[in-house]
């Protein structure tokens, strides 16, 4: 008996057929996940763009989980002819972040990289671009990492106007001053 | 006698350049020998800001992401989770969201009217532009309460309906712009000086498109048709009717006429939408927005703006703030990197003619 | 009597009328609020009826108009370009951000009050201002400007001790020459 597999499953068997330890998963229509091992992530890449015909990269981008002390890349890739967007994942250590660097196979990426070193930390050894490239003379954390408490940062450095300090709600304030009552159902914020 | 080589900062106090960036040149007489571009003036940290505000709260940051256009940012975070959710939008809601993208696509191209040919020269067709755009954002106000942010597109749908009466003035306006852009035509494109400026400047080739990732109206300069709308269609796009403008050429003069061929395009689908609007509900409505958490999952959402292909890559982990929301802007590819290439070679004084034609918008870059 | 006291407010009067009526705003676009500006200077909320028109460098304008929220990035060139504008000089700040640090206001990039680092005379709220409310604010410079109470430029002169400590504590690469006088 025939059964007739989606194009996302097709893709899904291509990978898993060629790398040993991928783990792929058809999330929804035109969405294939893929993790893998952070060695295997360019050859993957390269296999998909030359052989599957994934020649167009859409995006890479960082997550930071602190509770389990990793950092994830994910590289987002899309095929013109089948029109399927392909994730790969893979996670690397959050204390010594590297990864390797995969600008022959896309100039692009040159920037996303120079972004993710500044924002992250992660080092990509071995492609050219200058350290600063948003902020400048900034030499505390990495300020997109999720220990970096942007609060904090702002009451030491800039000024605040005064006159808000006690926070009153201003409805209360207007009403009070015009000798108004606030009718009940605007009392009560959701705000818990 | 060996020319003398300069360096000057295009810097970010310019009436030139299309908002607050740097490009720092290296001249040898007037050509440009190489070319620096400085980004991060307007860097505000929106996904810090984002990752510390409810899914609600979210979205009445997001439309700041891109000032010239500001609807597609929401669309795309709309789109991504709606896709990680599993909502269904209602029919009324597609065909409402639809018609707020291409009015937005509109006043844009209008604002790019007064940006090319300021750069040439011709100053008049910008006045005449940015006059009649006011037409259009005098719509936007009517419907969503704000001429330049606003804040209407929501995950399940739209945020209020159409007051009465509408339609006939949409229907009115288009009349009224597609006389106009006829005049606007007559001016800019059959003047022999912008022809004599635009034709060979600032030449993209068919592999160097490919190779630097170039999307959007570029792309369609070079001869290549991709399009969000056509290969990944979102909302109501799918029961349109309308082309691609595809021209050879890859250089400024084949991307001005790209836009001036889509520009009539989104008029007729504006039509198409108005007459066609189904009855029913516009908003699959969520719970408790203050309490309303999504489950863990992650996805991309793209959607075409006048400049190329915008994604929004969000990830959840099934509480009530997001975990990680990446934007990426079609300027991020065209405005950094290609333009350092782009504009060895050139004179001096086509930098700000090409950086109009390319669509660089410092805003999306740094976000 | 050219010593009498009708003279002297004579004087002023026609001081103030000349330069109230023809302000050269500076072509710079520091913010998100820079959107309204050409909606503002063409034909249906006319601004060149005022008197208002664009110049191109600092040492040709008069009109500072720092349209929205403001990154220690621009921070530093917004000084650099303020002290290179000739007296008399005016700033307006355009848009929440500038009063109060807006929605921005727990971001570690943007600053929160302008009135630390340069002085303002007009400020002008709204997230975006229309185009009705920056012609208010215009008109609102001119009646200052005609009561000869619009001198930041001189305050900024008297205390620049105070501004700089403030300037210095947010820039890090103090980018300018100190000044001996």
């Amino acid at each position: 008996m025939e059964t007739s597999y989606t194009k996302e499953e097709i893709l899904a068997q291509q990978l898993q057929a060629a790398f040993e330890h991928l783990i792929t998963e058809v999330v929804r229509k035109d969405t294939v996940f893929a993790f893998a091992p952070k060695e295997q992530v360019s050859s993957i890449l390269l296999y998909a763009k030359e052989k599957l015909g994934y020649i167009s990269l859409s995006h890479l981008s960082c997550v930071d989980w602190l509770e389990s002390g990793e950092l994830e890349l994910v590289y987002i890739i899309w095929s013109p002819e089948t029109k399927v967007n392909l994730f790969v994942k893979t996670r690397i250590d959050r204390e010594n972040p590297v990864m390797e660097n995969t600008d022959m196979i896309w100039r692009q990426i040159n920037t996303y990289q120079r972004e993710i070193r500044e924002m992250f930390g992660v080092e990509f050894p071995g492609f050219i671009g200058e350290k600063e490239f948003i902020l400048e003379d900034w030499e505390d954390a990495p300020p997109m990492r999720r220990d970096f408490d942007t609060l904090e940062y702002v009451n030491d450095t800039f000024f605040e106007r005064e006159g808000r300090e006690d926070k009153q709600d201003v409805r209360e304030r207007i009403a009070n001053r015009s000798g108004e009552e606030i009718p009940d159902f605007a009392k009560k914020y959701s705000r818990e | 006698m060996r020319e003398k080589s300069t360096t000057l900062y295009l810097g970010p106090q310019h009436p030139g350049i299309t908002g607050n960036m740097m490009v720092k040149l290296q001249l040898e007489g007037d050509t440009i020998v190489k070319a620096t571009t400085h980004v991060g003036y307007l860097h505000r940290a929106f996904e810090k800001l984002i990752e510390r505000r409810n899914w609600m709260q979210s979205t009445t940051i997001l439309c700041r992401f891109c000032v010239p256009e500001p609807d597609p940012p929401e669309a795309a975070f709309a789109l991504a989770v709606e896709q990680i959710e599993g909502r269904e939008v209602p029919e009324r809601g597609q065909y409402l969201r639809s018609l707020v993208l291409e009015l937005a696509r509109l006043q844009s191209f209008m604002l790019w009217y007064a940006g090319q040919s300021g750069s040439a020269g011709l100053y008049t067709v910008g006045q005449w532009s940015v006059g009649d755009r006011n037409y259009v954002l005098d719509l936007f106000e009517e419907l969503t309460g704000g001429r330049i942010y606003h804040m209407y597109i929501w995950p399940g749908g739209v945020r209020r309906d159409i007051p009465e009466g509408f339609e006939d003035k949409v229907l009115r306006t288009m009349d009224y712009i597609e006389k106009r852009i006829d005049d606007y035509d007559r001016m800019m494109f059959d003047s022999a000086i912008f022809q004599k400026r635009a034709q060979g400047v600032g030449v993209i080739t068919k592999e160097k498109a490919m190779e630097w990732g170039v999307v959007g109206a570029p792309l369609r300069g070079c001869g290549i048709g991709h399009d969000v709308r056509k290969d990944n269609p979102y909302d109501a796009y799918d029961k349109l009717d309308f082309e691609m403008g595809i021209f050879e050429g890859g250089d400024v003069w084949a991307r001005a006429r790209v836009r001036q061929f889509e520009i009539r395009q989104t008029i007729s689908m504006i039509r198409q939408l108005i007459q066609n609007l189904p009855s029913g509900d516009y908003l699959n409505k969520m719970p408790n927005p203050m309490k309303w958490t999504i489950p863990a999952g992650s996805a991309y959402g793209k959607v075409e703006s006048v400049r190329g292909e915008f994604g929004f890559h969000v990830v959840s982990d099934g509480s009530d703030k997001p975990r990680r929301a990446h934007a990426r802007g079609p300027a991020y590819v065209h405005g950094v990197s290609l333009l350092e290439d782009v504009l060895v070679g050139e004179n001096l004084a086509d930098v700000s003619f090409i950086m109009n034609s390319l669509g660089v918008c410092p805003p999306e870059i740094e976000r | 009597m050219y010593n009498d006291k009708n003279a002297q407010t004579i004087v002023d009067y026609i001081k103030n009328f000349t330069r109230k009526n023809s302000l050269f705003m500076l072509a710079y676009g520091t913010g998100c609020g820079a959107i309204e500006l050409p909606a503002t200077l063409t034909s249906r909320y006319d601004a060149e009826r005022l008197g208002v028109r664009g110049a191109a460098t600092p040492r040709q304008a008069d009109l500072l108009l720092i349209t929205g929220y403001l990154s220690t990035k621009t921070l530093k060139r917004v000084i650099r370009v303020y002290e290179q504008m000739q007296d008399p000089k005016y700033v307006i700040g355009f848009g929440s951000c500038t009063i109060n640090g807006g929605m921005y206001w727990d971001s570690y990039n943007t600053i929160k009050l302008l009135d630390k680092y340069i002085p303002v005379d007009v400020y002008i709220n709204g997230c975006m201002p229309r185009p009705e409310s920056v012609i208010e604010g215009f008109k609102e410079l001119q009646r200052l400007i005609a009561a000869g109470k619009a001198d930041g430029a001189t305050k900024y002169k008297e205390n620049l001790d105070w501004y700089r400590n403030n300037q210095k504590k947010v820039l890090k690469n103090w980018p300018l020459v100190e000044y001996n006088w």
